[in-house]
């Protein structure tokens, strides 16, 4: 069981423009176990990027400690799979060869990668499109790029860092469901941060509530809500509805 | 170039009034060298009017016909040609030099943080000093010969490179280099896998402005330094005062640079920076 542990998390930054010491995430201690799907939530600000950044290794903590599977981590690592809001897609590189990055740097034959990368590639349903480049595909689309990359490389954990916030609405409602589909086929652990209350409520079996800046945790919510888990019939369902109301009440208090 | 073939061939489709028009756009399209020199017809005609009227005395004012004489006597007795190549050559070498040392040292110098903070004040500081500046003290140093040309062209062509290399690697996102390394590239990996494709809009840049300045400074070296080349035949015809064949080298000077743009630059820019929608088609 590879379960991702965070203990006393907490990162300080000084501010070159206000010219202060900025703490924006103050106490952090989290547990995610192998194949949960949980989702951060919080109000803008609250530094819930800054944590995911600290997971991916992309900064170091001022405090406290990072474990994945018993092991601190130190840096980036292809461990750690990172869907970014932006896509990240290299623009000089195809679909198939955005997707079977990874598995190259591991060293892994052509022939064999470029295999496994249809799979993926097929798996978020572009099949057909392995030899076109990002600029030529809809934001939709190149967020599928994007988790199919960072699955493809077998990651123990899936960190999202507000994914589908730059993709239209109607995109997005489909992003999440095949998110949700791909989840139950695979059950990858994903730890998935946004400020969307309904997004997280969809998307995780357990919703962590951070609050606003510097984060803490301020909540953890199982999700009940059964699944495959389709917009068209939780739009109106009653304890979806409660549970996001519940949530939404703790990023915004009154 | 076959995707404007298919355009032009659109246009031309169209009936009636429009036909010559469509004419004149397919044949445009199809052969941008052409549709070029027609941009140059009215030039050339008010060249030749004026040279006709007799304003000035034609030994200082000769028109096209003289220049096109010359060009077919100076191509005849192989003058121009083997000039023409030892120009090219020389530039060639320079431009290879100069990119071939440019871009690992941009690279060197936009990755590192001490690397920039050392080295960016002393290119700024060179970069000034024009390459024509540099050929006082190349003359006493390496004397009226190749080496001094060299020198100078890739000196020239350098700058360019390595300004904008760092520049490119600069502007590179940083999500980028962070999706790699999430995805287990090793660092010298990043720098070929992303950073290298990622700076290469600005490097196309800076090859093309060192090309043109090193183009330049190649034509000033050979006035001066020169024993062939085109600059040595402007300059050598001054002293015979050849008008007819100091016009034929700057017009020989302003079309070359077209066959480099287009049939280098232009094309490398099509198969990489544009194809990636890096920058607009």
């Amino acid at each position: 069981m590879k379960t991702l542990v965070l203990r006393g998390l907490g990162k300080t930054y000084f501010d070159v423009y206000a010219g202060a010491h900025v703490t924006a995430v103050e106490d952090v201690s989290l547990e995610v176990k192998d194949g949960e799907f949980v989702a951060l939530v919080g109000p803008s600000g609250c530094g819930k990027t800054t944590l995911l950044n600290m997971i991916a290794g992309f900064i170091l903590p001022s405090r406290g400690e990072i474990l994945l599977d018993g092991r601190r981590v130190q840096g980036p690592g292809p461990d750690r799979g990172v869907v970014f809001q932006s896509f990240a897609l290299f623009p000089w590189k195809t679909v198939l060869d955005n997707v079977t990055f990874g598995l190259k740097m591991r060293g892994l034959p052509r022939g064999e990668r470029d295999r496994i990368g249809r799979e993926y590639v097929a798996l978020v349903g572009l099949a057909g499109a392995e030899g076109r480049y990002p600029a030529d595909l809809s934001g939709g689309m190149q967020q599928r790029v994007g988790v199919a990359r960072a699955l493809a490389n077998r990651p123990d954990v899936l960190l999202m860092d507000e994914p589908f916030a730059s993709v239209d609405a109607q995109t997005r409602m489909t992003l999440q469901e095949e998110l949700t589909r791909i989840w139950q086929d695979r059950r990858p652990t994903i730890v998935f941060v946004t400020h969307d209350v309904e997004e997280a409520v969809f998307l995780a079996n357990r919703v962590v509530v951070l609050s606003r800046a510097p984060g803490r945790v301020v909540a953890e919510l199982t999700v009940p809500v059964p699944r495959p888990r389709i917009w068209a019939r939780l739009v109106e369902d009653g304890p979806f509805k409660a549970l996001v109301a519940e949530v939404l009440h703790l990023v915004r208090p009154v | 170039m076959r995707r404007a073939e298919r355009r032009g061939r659109r246009d031309a489709t169209g009936p009636g009034p429009g036909r010559l028009l469509g004419f004149l756009v397919r044949w445009t399209v199809t052969h941008p060298a052409l549709g070029a020199a027609l941009a140059f017809a009215p030039v050339v005609l008010l060249w030749a009017a004026v040279a006709a009227a007799g304003v000035f005395p034609r030994v200082f004012f000769p028109g096209p016909a003289e220049v096109v004489r010359a060009f077919a006597s100076l191509t005849y007795k192989g003058i121009l040609p083997a000039y023409l190549e030892d120009s090219l050559i020389r530039l060639a070498a320079g431009a290879a030099a100069g990119t071939a040392l440019g871009i690992p040292l941009g690279l060197a110098v936009g990755l590192s943080r001490r690397a920039h903070a050392l080295g960016w004040p002393i290119l700024l500081f060179f970069q000034a000093i024009g390459d024509i500046a540099w050929l006082p003290i190349l003359l006493l140093w390496f004397g009226f010969g190749l080496t001094t040309m060299t020198v100078v062209i890739v000196y020239t062509v350098l700058f360019p490179v390595v300004l904008n290399t760092v520049l490119g690697v600069r502007s590179v996102p940083v999500e980028l280099t962070r999706a790699a390394a999430s995805l287990g590239a090793p660092r010298w990996r990043i720098v070929g896998e992303v950073v290298l494709p990622g700076a290469l809009p600005n490097i196309l840049t800076g090859l093309r402005n060192g090309l043109g300045y090193g183009w330049r400074a190649l034509i000033a070296a050979e006035m001066i330094v020169g024993t062939s080349g085109i600059g040595f035949l402007m300059f050598d015809a001054r002293r015979a005062g050849q008008v007819t064949e100091i016009l034929l080298g700057m017009i020989v000077l302003g079309l070359l640079w077209s066959v480099v743009d287009g049939w280098l630059l232009v094309p490398l820019e099509r198969a990489t920076v544009q194809r990636w929608g890096l920058v607009a088609g």
